[in-house]
């Protein structure tokens, strides 16, 4: 170390690489943001990013802001929370999901977290170890890769088939794995493609993985925002097939992703995951890291017990109109096709044809000069995996969504190709 | 098991519970006599006294959560990982009261607690490719955390006789090319119940200063003093070294658990900018969870609007309480009190298990003590002091009383028979 003027110069220097993560929706979305057009005094259309809380038609039921004005005025809830979070929010969370279980989940297999998000890291970090891998989904969702790349877990990558309505490609998950691989990764309903898995399919998974001797984390963050053909199942329901790990939180179906209160279940019942080690070494890391507020977690409770059916449909309502009108529009932008008519979730994914339009290089191009052009954000399928693709939420108000497909449309007459 | 892939992970395993005050304390518990319910349990291990009456929380504060909950203009994902804006530029306000300059709102990044305020400092650090420099006894999380990132740690001393002062030697004895960009320092201190001077503190700021490490103040307890000894912020010398200042509302407002922190520079002369340490923050910021957005909402209106009959209650009966610990812990003849405590909830006691029959050390005296009286202290062993003990004085007066009544009838009853 050198010395200036009497003292050593400063030992430290950060090297912020080091935990830049590569790609993320909100990195992208920001960018696009900044290449509006200030002197549009038309409203933004947000299509990019899967937040309808600005919505007045998406606002969240009563009982939940007064499940929390409730649990921070009880009192009980200012304490330090268990590591692993609250018994009582931890078996309503278990009732909740039991309900379409063919099991009964108990409270110990309830770990609360701060959102999906930490459900995320909690579990790709607990995985990490010198030379595993995992598999993701392509498309998918850029945080398992951040975090991923972050702990040094090696990321690959299984597709997804458009033509089969997003079903996973279970030759490439096959020819993928090795003995190194620790899990796979699926998303239930589909973010980014707005699919819902079949019961057939999510059993011909189980039953792969399971030959790999691979668990299955199935993030269902979008669990219950169903509106198609297809039902929701959960993952867990094969449990006794493969090890599953269940991550859901209540940011979606209750539209309050700002809570940030979600959990991680082991969906388990032949109990591997404590036979391998795999569940101590959960708690252990646990002990460590931050936990969610104890009156979010005193609020649970109520919520998952006390929110009526009618407020559960009405969304569902609203969010199926949306995807319809997305999807009928759609059909009439001749450089846009969605392979799959959006089902669950609150995203879906278009295919673009770049053939059909005059100078627009890719996906990137497009949406930044989208941005720049009509003040409507789309996110480029390269954020999610896919070059060459849109992933565009269809969760906003129906007039918002009209007007912004409008947009978009307006747009493609102004780029296409002349014959 | 062969079939499985997956399974224990070495790695993860390296912070086990043990070193934890969380995970210790649940070891104790476990040795609770579950068949005793005639004495309610006295939990005098851990620092958290919410659910006493007297140590609630108040109601401004509750007030200020609710109305952001049900102002329905919190419950959107943040715009920003760092923090909501009217937030950081509270906390700025708030803690600028106490430097002789102003902190901006990006000096100021909101984190879940100050508990994953010490995560991102340890992650930072690895980041920097360094090691860290911990006072020792420690609140145990710092090392935990570097553990799990495979930080080599090194210790200086505090000096019970002096204070519990940093030995300042010690510091200089540990740095070399290679040491440590950071040294944490607690103030007020958990778990030795001190508080430090302007002049000891700009003692440390200087050593730091010339060894070119950083300082990292973990202020959790800021402004919990009832000695004579004022609350002086470490930032007060961020133009002699660059500070990372460490706190959040659970200690001052009694609310831990609902997780608001903050992680701030206090560094006048921009050296963490220029270093790239805000840089690796901001990255790391970006990629974990974060605090309920509603609860960053209500932060302006809890900060600005308690008012200071509330603080001084609660400072009056910390006092109080730290008198009577003092007070019954004298009358015990194997346990020491070198300082009596000035701040925080805690005091660190020195154990003498030679005028103990068949108490090996402060582990065992614990368990036993768990077991016998239910009452729940913490071994000094997890702080990096064997044969130590911290006792938390945050409770119920009266429970306090009762408690150090039980610890005084155990010693009597396990006293060596001269």
């Amino acid at each position: 170390m050198e010395v200036v003027n009497g003292h050593k110069k400063w030992g430290f220097q950060g090297n912020p690489e080091l935990i830049a993560s590569s790609i993320s929706v909100r990195g992208v979305l920001t960018k696009l943001m900044a290449n509006r057009n200030k002197d549009d005094k038309r409203p933004t259309i947000p299509l990019g990013r899967a937040d309808p809380t600005e919505f007045p038609s998406y606002r969240t039921t009563p009982v939940a802001p007064d499940a929390v004005a409730d649990a921070t005025y009880s009192y009980n809830f200012n304490c330090y929370p268990p590591t692993v979070g609250i018994v009582e929010a931890r078996r309503a969370v278990a009732e909740y999901l039991s309900k379409d279980f063919p099991y009964q989940l108990s409270p110990d297999d309830v770990y609360l977290t701060g959102g999906c998000t930490q459900a995320i890291e909690i579990v790709v970090s607990v995985l990490a170890r010198p030379n595993a891998n995992i598999l993701f989904p392509r498309p998918g969702y850029p945080q398992y890769e951040a975090r991923a790349s972050c702990s040094k877990l090696e990321a690959r990558h299984f597709d997804l088939i458009p033509e089969k309505g997003w079903e996973v490609d279970l030759d490439s998950v096959e020819a993928l794995a090795d003995e190194n691989t620790v899990a796979m990764v699926i998303i239930n309903p589909s973010n980014p493609c707005g699919n819902v898995f079949t019961y057939q399919h999510l059993k011909e998974i189980a039953e792969t993985a399971s030959k790999l001797g691979i668990f299955v984390i199935s993030d269902e963050v979008y669990g219950h925002l169903a509106f198609g053909s297809n039902p929701f199942v959960p993952m867990g329901v094969f449990g006794s097939t493969v090890p599953v790990l269940t991550l859901g939180s209540i940011s979606k179906r209750w539209i309050v992703p700002g809570w940030r209160l979600g959990w991680i279940v082991t969906s388990d019942p032949n109990g591997i995951f404590h036979q391998s080690g795999f569940v101590e070494c959960m708690r252990n890391f646990l002990d460590i890291t931050t936990d969610p507020p104890t009156n979010m977690q005193g609020a649970l409770t109520q919520i998952l017990k006390h929110t009526k059916e009618d407020f559960y449909s009405k969304i569902l309502t609203i969010i199926r109109e949306a995807a319809d009108i997305l999807y009928d529009r759609i059909q009439e932008i001749p450089c846009l096709t969605c392979p799959h008519k959006p089902e669950g979730s609150m995203v879906a994914m278009l295919k673009l044809n770049l053939s059909l339009l005059e100078g627009i290089i890719d996906d990137v191009d497009f949406c930044m000069k989208l941005a720049k052009e009509e003040s409507v954000i789309v996110l480029p399928g390269v954020t999610v995996g896919l070059k060459n693709c849109l992933r565009i939420t269809f969760a906003v108000e129906h007039s918002a969504l009209e007007d912004g497909l409008g947009r978009i449309k307006a747009f493609y007459h102004r780029h296409a190709k002349k014959e | 098991m062969e079939r499985w892939n997956f399974g224990a992970n070495r790695e993860v395993m390296i912070a086990p519970s043990g070193t934890t005050v969380r995970g210790v304390l649940k070891k104790i518990m476990e040795n609770l006599d579950k068949d005793d319910p005639s004495r309610p349990t006295v939990p005098l291990g851990h620092g958290d006294p919410s659910p006493f009456p007297c140590f609630r929380t108040t109601v401004l504060a509750e007030d200020a959560i609710v109305d952001a909950v049900r102002s329905a203009k919190f419950n959107s994902y943040p715009p920003t990982m760092l923090g909501l804006l009217p937030a950081r530029r509270a906390i700025a306000d708030y803690l600028s009261h106490d430097l002789p300059y102003t902190l901006t709102p990006d000096d100021v990044f909101l984190t879940m607690g100050c508990a994953q305020a010490i995560e991102v400092t340890i992650r930072v650090l690895a980041c920097l490719g360094a090691n860290i420099l911990l006072p020792r006894p420690c609140f145990p999380s710092y090392g935990a955390h570097a553990s799990s990132n495979n930080l080599e740690v090194r210790y200086f001393d505090l000096i019970p006789e002096k204070g519990w002062e940093v030995d300042i030697e010690s510091i200089e004895a540990l740095a070399d090319e290679n040491t440590g960009a950071m040294m944490v320092i607690i103030n007020p201190g958990n778990p030795c119940g001190s508080v430090y001077t302007h002049q000891q503190l700009k003692k440390i700021a200087e050593t730091a200063r010339k060894l070119g490490i950083l300082v990292v103040a973990d202020e959790v307890y800021h402004h919990l003093t009832f000695g004579t000894n004022p609350f002086v912020p470490m930032g007060v010398f961020g133009s002699i070294v660059p500070v990372l200042t460490l706190g959040s509302i659970s200690k001052r407002w009694l609310v831990p658990g609902w997780r608001l922190g903050w992680l701030v520079t206090s560094d006048p002369n921009g050296i963490l900018q220029k270093t790239k340490v805000v840089d690796c923050i901001i990255n790391l910021l970006n990629l974990i969870s974060h605090p309920p957005t509603f609860i960053q909402g209500a932060v302006p209106h809890i900060l600005e609007k308690t008012g200071d009959d509330f603080f001084s209650k609660i400072i009056d009966i910390l006092r109080e309480a730290a008198h009577i610990c003092y007070d019954r812990i004298m009358e015990i003849p194997c346990i020491t009190c070198p300082n009596k405590p000035v701040g925080s909830m805690f005091v660190m006691v020195k154990l003498n298990p030679s005028l103990l029959e068949d108490i090996i050390d402060d582990m065992d005296f614990c368990l036993k003590l768990a077991k016998e009286d239910s009452v729940i202290v913490l071994p000094g062993v997890a702080l990096g002091m064997k044969n130590w003990l911290r006792i938390t004085f945050a409770v119920e007066p009266s429970a306090l009383e009762d408690g150090l009544g039980r610890i005084k009838a155990f010693c009597q009853r396990h006293a060596k028979k001269h």
